[in-house]
């Protein structure tokens, strides 16, 4: 049973400018954030290992081992689900649970059982999920590959979630709603509109595994990467930046830059991002209106996200040394910086004649580890060194000297796999346009592939880098939990 | 609102459980089969979860502890 006056948290109402009425003592339900968090940490293990495993099978096709169930195409879809909802998912849920009840002042509504139900049944979907994927099923649609029974169960748990937590904002003692929560609940409900919109499928029999997606052709590719590009903006983009509105000013222990640009930089992001999916169907049969339409939005959307980028980085005013001494601080404003250069470098791709050399190349794919790896991964960790000693009621982290090596070996890891892939992408790109004297293609494609063999040695050694990082810090972590060293000393009487 | 919560979230899960041993049942593919046995398997563990907390938390009210929570 945790109980705790809110007033000793930094009150984010105050932050925002609003006045507190008055301090209560509120009974918060830590436990299901605890079982997150150790979920987050988990996932982050699993997801990354299946990485850095892809990463050499691009290098020695051998490590496919010659199993249907650990070939490159069945494990491709375990690492990203695992990167992006189990680990990203689980962050997202022990984070927005323990926001929206100390920015609200309330209990998270609707009882244990539900909330268990919330955590059991989204690790067990993550199970079945990857478990469908090796062997063999899928809907073959990116982050949308879980096939029909898979959805209708994640849709129950989802719905669970929404109301959970639009319950507890509902219920609030603190009048204001804190940014951080208009994050989450936009990202509950566009992910719920999302997939409902995307994976509608017309299943073969009750019984079978098998189900038709509800569109063709065309609109079948146009509604995907509505879903999928909006996938990257709400679930990886919007909810981080909820993470983000609340950690960065508790770790720094200063108010948001501003308040009002946060709650601009809210909806602008909202409005835009849902429109800027078609820049992924560039030269394709969509029609170019649609086309330009993704481009343009996608252009408009560097404005929303360097005003947020600004935002973070500024909240830093005055405590700018924090980061010499606090590497949680500094993982998280490493972040805020991989967010504004990923979410420069995705307009610029997107711009048509940009893609004409970037598309299908692994410019793409570093472009999403820089997102992913720089700003979801640097973000969520950021949160867990703050979240950790907190939620086990230790006085700190076990080693801040692990927390330093994590850092620098994972940023190490980070540029080692974005530079290479940049190189390897535009080489890829110039290689497949070039032509020579007589109109024919320079490269055959092989030639291409061979070309880029020591970039995806480099890229899967930066992999390696960053998943010993988290290795490092899941141990600190434990440490943390369970060594004496970071137990709390009794107050002593008379001070 | 716990009481509540458990005897809404028993039923949902007690509903889940029934429809995965209802897919099992007549899967046409493996995929169905064990998504309907680890289904039912779910509702199982989690249903006696439930009990568990139940009692859990009735022992300790009759303690004199706080209707509190784990």
């Amino acid at each position: 049973m945790e109980e705790r006056l809110v007033m000793s948290d930094i009150t984010m109402g105050a932050m925002a400018g609003h006045a507190v009425p008055h301090a209560r003592a509120v009974v918060y339900n830590d436990n299901v954030i605890r079982k997150f968090t150790i979920a987050t940490m988990f996932w982050a293990a699993v997801a990354m290992l299946v990485g850095v495993v892809l990463a050499l099978q691009l290098c020695w096709p051998a490590f496919n081992l010659g199993f249907s169930f650990t070939n490159f195409g069945r494990l491709r879809p375990v690492h990203t689900s695992g990167a992006i909802f189990a680990f990203g998912g689980s962050a997202l849920f022990a984070t927005s649970f323990y926001i929206v009840q100390r920015t609200c002042r309330a209990r998270l509504w609707g009882g244990e059982a539900l909330h268990n139900f919330i955590f059991w049944g989204y690790q067990t979907f993550i199970v079945m999920a990857a478990l469908s994927y090796v062997m063999g099923y899928s809907r073959g649609q990116e982050y949308s590959e879980p096939e029909w029974h898979l959805t209708i169960f994640l849709v129950i748990i989802w719905v669970a979630y929404a109301i959970v937590f639009i319950g507890t904002v509902l219920m609030r003692e603190e009048p204001h709603i804190y940014v951080s929560n208009w994050f989450f609940m936009a990202f509950i409900l566009t992910v719920a509109v999302l997939v409902l919109g995307n994976n509608a499928a017309v299943p073969l029999s009750m019984y079978s595994a098998k189900g038709y997606t509800a569109y063709s052709g065309v609109t079948n590719a146009l509604i995907q990467w509505w879903y999928g590009h909006n996938a990257v903006g709400f679930f990886l983009t919007a909810a981080f930046l909820g993470m983000m509105y609340y950690f960065i000013p508790k770790q720094a222990g200063r108010p948001v830059y501003s308040y009002r640009l946060s709650v601009v930089h809210f909806w602008s992001l909202v409005f835009m991002y849902i429109w800027a999916g078609p820049h992924h169907l560039h030269y394709t049969a969509l029609p170019d209106w649609t086309q330009t339409l993704g481009m343009v939005f996608s252009i408009m959307l560097w404005m929303p996200s360097w005003g947020g980028m600004i935002n973070g980085l500024m909240t830093l005013s005055g405590a700018w040394d924090k980061l010499r001494t606090d590497p949680g601080l500094r993982f998280s404003v490493t972040a805020v910086g991989f967010y504004g250069m990923s979410t420069f470098e995705g307009p610029v791709m997107s711009i048509r004649s940009v893609n004409a050399l970037a598309h299908y190349t692994d410019w793409v794919v570093g472009h999403v580890h820089s997102g992913a790896l720089g700003w979801v991964a640097f973000i969520t960790f950021g949160a867990m060194y703050y979240l950790v000693p907190v939620l086990w009621n230790r006085k700190g982290m076990y080693s801040h000297k692990l927390m330093a090596w994590h850092y620098w070996i994972a940023t190490l890891g980070i540029v080692l796999y974005i530079t290479a892939l940049w190189v390897a992408g535009i080489m890829q790109g110039l290689m497949w346009r070039a032509y020579d004297q007589f109109g024919f293609l320079q490269y055959s494609f092989s030639e291409s592939v061979n070309a880029v063999h020591p970039y995806y040695v480099i890229r899967m050694v930066g992999g390696l880098c960053f998943l010993t990082g988290t290795l490092i810090m899941i141990y600190n972590l434990i440490m943390t939990v369970h060594s004496s060293t970071t137990e709390r000393q009794p107050a002593v009487a008379g001070e | 609102m716990e009481e509540v919560s458990e005897i809404v979230v028993g039923l949902l899960v007690l509903v889940l459980g029934l429809t995965g041993l209802v897919m099992a049942s007549g899967a046409l593919d493996n995929g169905i089969y064990i998504f309907g046995l680890t289904l039912a398997g779910f509702a199982v563990v989690f249903e006696i979860g439930l009990i568990k907390a139940h009692y859990d938390r009735k022992e300790r009210i009759a303690r004199g502890g706080a209707a509190g929570h784990v």
